[in-house]
């Protein structure tokens, strides 16, 4: 195909002569020039290390990010860019490629349509030649091993994880027809190019050699990864609006705290007398508590009901207390106030001189919570229970919600 | 309170901050789960045109940064856990100058400290999270109408200036549902974000008298682009210690503080004679409301402020705070971090603290102060 611009810059390579980094970028350059891609079409990301001196190196769109990240950071530009006909390459070295190695599964097992080219020289090259995770046993061993175990092999983990095409290809000659390859596969494509480096590598040319025979190709058949764009809903715009059609019966700002076990519809039991008290036109906040894992243990709920705005939301001395549970005691007995009002279910087993009423033997334990919710509201007068009706009246469980409401008459 | 008009709802702020950023124009949700920042996922993954499940806080942020570079508005909401891995990415999008909105929903520390219960304690991280003292836009609501309109200024500061801005919020502020009348939310407009006029030739890190470069995403057909997060020049490219790329740094922080007027957001509410101010921010402003009322109904006099613009701080808010004979700061953590950023660690004898830590700072912890 013609080449429509050239991508590789007149600047001077960066690298120590003799150094595999400058075959290998020219290689990418000319595989894109190949294929007839224009210096707008293609980004280039690079990551720290000798690979991160390469963006003046490029006439296309460049990104230099932080060491290891870069495969992180393609993946977003591509999912941004979202277009088939703009290409993204990611150029990391060995050591990039050990502290990102999350970022590279992650890119393969999504097929993300993009290509990361590893210049693998089995060490770190700008902090002093020190061993990678990708380095190999017996190049390793000469200086700095810290241990003996095997390396990543980063083209077989990237086809594990899912990636579309992954290749080690160690002939220089090969490498500008493999990286095209590469550029044309749909979806993640990863190529590990050998790259001698010349300041420490040296010493170790035959361990070098070794490793270089060891080519790979590796195919995944698969779709590539997209991320869908959805129309949605404006989140306000479907919200059922609660306005006053009952009176409230309250001098001015009540707290009440309903204490149970995680399961036994307490958060729920909050929501709904909040929402009663809106239609009984009252201002009115719920905050719940529960410990981290929302399945077991306690469950405890605070709603405000105030004639006058709210403003904190906190509650320092509530006012009504309804507990259910013993989990529920437990976590909100020290909370009890001097003129706090404490209904308990008969259950609880503490010796305590408190109303005791059992709402769990007449609602059971998923109606417990909203049945002494409905008897405190008929015992306190604070508002006709007809408000609570009206909340769960379009509920789905309204009839389960509705006996448990109705349970309340039987204390 | 009630008219014809409104529409009341029991809603929480992490509904109301989703809904504007997305009437904002903002197109993805990129977001790793965490407590208390749960319900801004379960929201988002609804209503953002866009959504993605990273598997850890350093990919959110790296492809929320990629898909800034390609010219999306990208969002995601963590706590101090998730903010920490995030840090070197957040410090990357700062240099390359990229816009993106982060909120961070504040829990007890340190460390995980106690996921459901809230705190103010992040602050003066944030306030030096940039290496080299870097400010970094922080807005922080204190209440239900903030939350709508800060978010939508969250969004609009971070493309103006390009740079990542923090929503700063906690737990008790987005999980604590409240009546409210949702009709007192004016639609938002989405932000414009056509490229602005430039002086040729483009270069993408060349800035006008706005101090701003023009931005042109990565993959556009017009300019080739180059981010870089490396000291670099105009051009983009990295340039160590030269004349011209120090001064592309030093303009991350001019950009920033010399047009602070245009995003400096407080409350200011005064009555004849006072010499004594509450200065107060996010979940403890309503405590310090409270609070004045009570005091004044006592018959003493007080002021207000309410700081909704905590980083950079604008120059009026240390006028306003010189203007008293004596400060009191209330804010939810051990020390009074946002007292800090104004006035240090040292003790001076007319800036008080009413703080609380792994609790709500209330009312009376306020008043008692004031009046001790």
């Amino acid at each position: 195909m013609e080449v429509k611009e050239k991508l590789l810059t007149k600047v001077k390579m960066p690298f120590c002569p003799g150094c595999g980094h400058g075959a290998n970028t020219r290689s990418i350059t000319k595989a894109f020039e190949n294929l007839g891609y224009g210096t707008k079409d293609v980004t280039m990301v690079s990551d720290i290390g000798c690979t991160g001196l390469v963006d003046p190196l490029f006439a296309c769109h460049t990104i230099h990010g932080l060491h290891g990240r870069s495969p992180a950071l393609g993946v977003g530009v591509a999912l941004g860019l979202n277009r088939s006909d703009k290409k993204v390459v990611v150029l990391q070295g060995d050591g990039g490629a050990t502290i990102g190695l999350q970022h590279i599964l992650e890119a393969a097992r999504r097929n993300i349509d993009m290509t990361l080219v590893v210049y693998n020289n089995l060490l770190f090259g700008m902090t002093g030649g020190q061993m990678s995770g990708l380095s190999t046993n017996d190049f390793k061993d000469f200086k700095q091993s810290a241990d003996d175990a095997d390396p990543y092999d980063i083209v077989n983990l990237a086809h594990q994880a899912g990636a579309a095409f992954s290749v080690r290809v160690t002939d220089l000659k090969r490498y500008t027809e493999v990286l095209e390859e590469a550029i044309e596969t749909p979806g993640f494509s990863l190529v590990e190019l050998a790259s001698l480096c010349t300041s420490y590598g040296m010493k170790k040319v035959a361990e070098f050699k070794e490793f270089v025979e060891a080519e790979e190709k590796l195919i995944n058949k698969r779709p590539v990864g997209i991320t869908p764009e959805r129309n949605t809903k404006s989140l306000l715009d479907g919200m059922q609006g609660l306005t006053t059609q009952f009176t409230a019966n309250i001098e001015n700002r009540m707290g009440i705290v309903i204490a149970g076990s995680a399961g036994g519809g307490v958060q729920s039991a909050a929501v709904m007398l909040a929402q009663a008290g809106m239609l009984a036109g009252l201002y009115t906040t719920m905050k719940g508590e529960y410990p981290i894992t929302v399945g077991t243990g306690f469950s405890v709920a605070e709603v405000i009901l105030s004639k006058e705005p709210i403003n904190y939301t906190g509650l320092e001395k509530p006012n009504t207390m309804l507990i259910v549970t013993e989990d529920g005691w437990h976590k909100v007995k020290d909370r009890i106030a001097d003129n706090s009002l404490v209904m308990m279910d008969d259950k609880i087993k503490e010796e305590h001189t408190f109303l005791s009423k059992p709402f769990f033997k007449v609602a059971g334990k998923k109606g417990a919570a909203l049945s002494a919710v409905s008897y405190w509201i008929k015992e306190s007068g604070i508002f006709p229970i007809e408000a609570l009706e009206k909340v769960i009246a379009n509920h789905k469980y309204a009839s389960a919600l509705q006996d448990a409401i109705a349970s309340s008459d039987k204390l | 309170m009630e008219n014809s008009t409104s529409k009341n709802v029991l809603i929480d702020a992490s509904k109301i901050i989703t809904e504007a950023l997305v009437q904002s124009g903002a197109d993805v949700f990129i977001a790793y789960p965490i407590t208390p920042s749960n319900k801004f996922y379960s929201y988002s993954k609804m209503r953002f045109p866009q959504f993605l499940a990273g598997p850890d806080e350093i990919s959110v942020l790296q492809w929320m940064s990629g898909y800034a570079a390609a010219g999306k508005l990208a969002v995601s909401a963590t706590a101090f856990p998730g903010l920490a891995l995030m840090t070197e990415t957040l410090n990357m999008a700062y240099m390359m100058e990229l816009p993106l909105v982060l909120i961070i929903t504040q829990r007890l520390g340190p460390s995980t400290g106690s996921a459901t219960t809230g705190a103010q304690g992040d602050l003066k991280f944030l306030d030096g999270v940039i290496s080299g003292g870097f400010p970094l836009p922080i807005f922080s609501p204190s209440n239900f109408n903030d939350a709508w309109t800060l978010a939508h200024e969250a969004a609009k500061t971070a493309v103006k200036f390009r740079t990542p801005v923090i929503l700063l919020t906690s737990k008790e502020m987005v999980m604590t549902q409240k009546s409210f009348d949702i009709t007192t939310l004016e639609p938002l407009e989405k932000i414009d974000r056509t490229p602005k006029a430039f002086e040729p030739p483009y270069l993408p890190y060349k800035s006008g008298k706005d101090r701003v470069p023009t931005f042109y995403p990565l993959g556009n057909d017009e300019y080739e682009v180059r981010f870089n997060s490396s000291t670099h020049d105009d051009e983009g490219l990295i340039r160590k210690g030269n004349p011209e790329s120090m001064a592309n740094t030093r303009r991350l922080k001019e950009k920033l503080e010399k047009r602070i007027d245009e995003f400096s957001f407080y409350e200011l509410d005064t009555q004849d004679g006072a010499n004594q101010l509450i200065v107060s921010w996010g979940i403890s402003a309503d405590a310090a409301r409270d609070a004045v009322t009570t005091i004044r109904k006592s018959g003493k006099k007080i002021d207000l402020l309410i700081v909704k613009t905590i980083s950079p701080i604008p120059p009026q808010i240390y006028e306003i705070v010189d203007s008293y004979k004596s400060v009191v700061f209330a804010e939810e953590n051990l020390t009074g971090q946002y007292k800090e950023m104004l006035f240090g660690k040292r003790n001076i004898p007319s800036v008080k603290t009413a703080t609380k830590f792994g609790a709500m700072l209330t009312p009376s912890d306020i008043e008692s102060v004031v009046n001790p």
